[in-house]
């Protein structure tokens, strides 16, 4: 079977960590208040989710058990989406 | 006679593994939910918290994990088809990766400790100190760990060392957002 690979997982997981320091640039650069915010904080959250995913999938080679990788998904899912409305509740 | 399939041996590496890395997310996730419900308590006081954090340093220390993790995927990777000698070369890479993670994390604990923020500051520092320690006597551990399986150089140790490797690259991914960068 062919393995996803660890070097585009590797690019991808870079990608999105430089995604997540940006916005957290804009946010601590004060620029941000209120729906603005929120959103920002959402889209960090989204793109946590985005490398918990990657890491499961390519690391962890759950692309190899597909009926895993669905559960694990929807389990994350629900996880990040539990923490943004923790988020958004603040 | 052939044992019958399960559902289970479908998943990559030994059943244990995966057990223990479930084990582990349940654990941090239940911390890192636990931590924005009390934040809901005192929004402020944990922004202000936050605002002593380096979240330059633990962003760097992100992509020290991640390149970490990437080397430890290529040494498990190198072991399956015989290479050990380069695989041994990848995991000790991911296994300094680790120690420099460390010293990274020992600075910032140096420097809130300076600043005289303890445990019992703020409850945002009670669960950075649980939550961020919690993780980095596991990053101490997954380098032992790595290192082990390196000696080794069992194809199924390097597997099992490498997927641990991957929890702790996997819980840092939702520690840093959550800890270091929501507002």
């Amino acid at each position: 079977m062919r393995h996803p690979s660890p070097t585009r997982a590797w690019a991808t997981l870079i990608a999105l960590s430089a995604g997540s320091t940006a916005l957290a640039v804009a946010v601590t650069g004060g620029g941000l208040a209120g729906a603005p915010l929120a959103a920002a904080g959402a889209a960090i959250l989204t793109l946590a989710w985005a490398k918990a995913r990657t890491i499961l999938n390519a690391y962890l080679r759950l692309e190899e058990a597909p009926a895993f990788r669905r559960g694990f998904g929807l389990t994350l899912a629900l996880y990040a989406a539990l923490l943004l409305g923790l988020y958004l509740a603040g | 006679m052939d044992e019958a399939r399960t559902p289970f041996d479908d998943l990559p590496g030994d059943l244990m593994i995966w057990v223990l890395i479930v084990s582990e997310l349940l654990v941090f996730g239940a911390g890192l939910a636990a931590f924005l419900a009390v934040r809901l308590t005192d929004p402020a006081g944990f922004a202000a918290a936050q605002d002593h954090l380096h979240r330059a340093g633990a962003g760097f220390n992100t992509l020290v994990l991640v390149t970490s993790g990437w080397l430890a995927a290529l040494g498990a990777r190198a072991v399956e088809v015989g290479h050990i000698a380069r695989a041994r070369w990848q995991l000790a890479a991911a296994a300094a990766l680790g120690l420099v993670f460390l010293a990274i994390k020992g600075v910032e604990y140096a420097d809130k400790a300076a600043q005289g923020i303890g445990v019992e500051t703020h409850p945002f520092f009670t669960f950075y100190y649980l939550i961020t320690g919690f993780h980095a006597a596991h990053v101490a551990a997954g380098v032992l760990v790595l290192l082990l399986v390196a000696l080794r150089g069992r194809p199924r140790e390097v597997e099992a060392g490498a997927a641990f490797w991957h929890m702790v690259d996997l819980v840092w991914v939702l520690v840093f957002p959550v800890i270091y960068l929501l507002r």
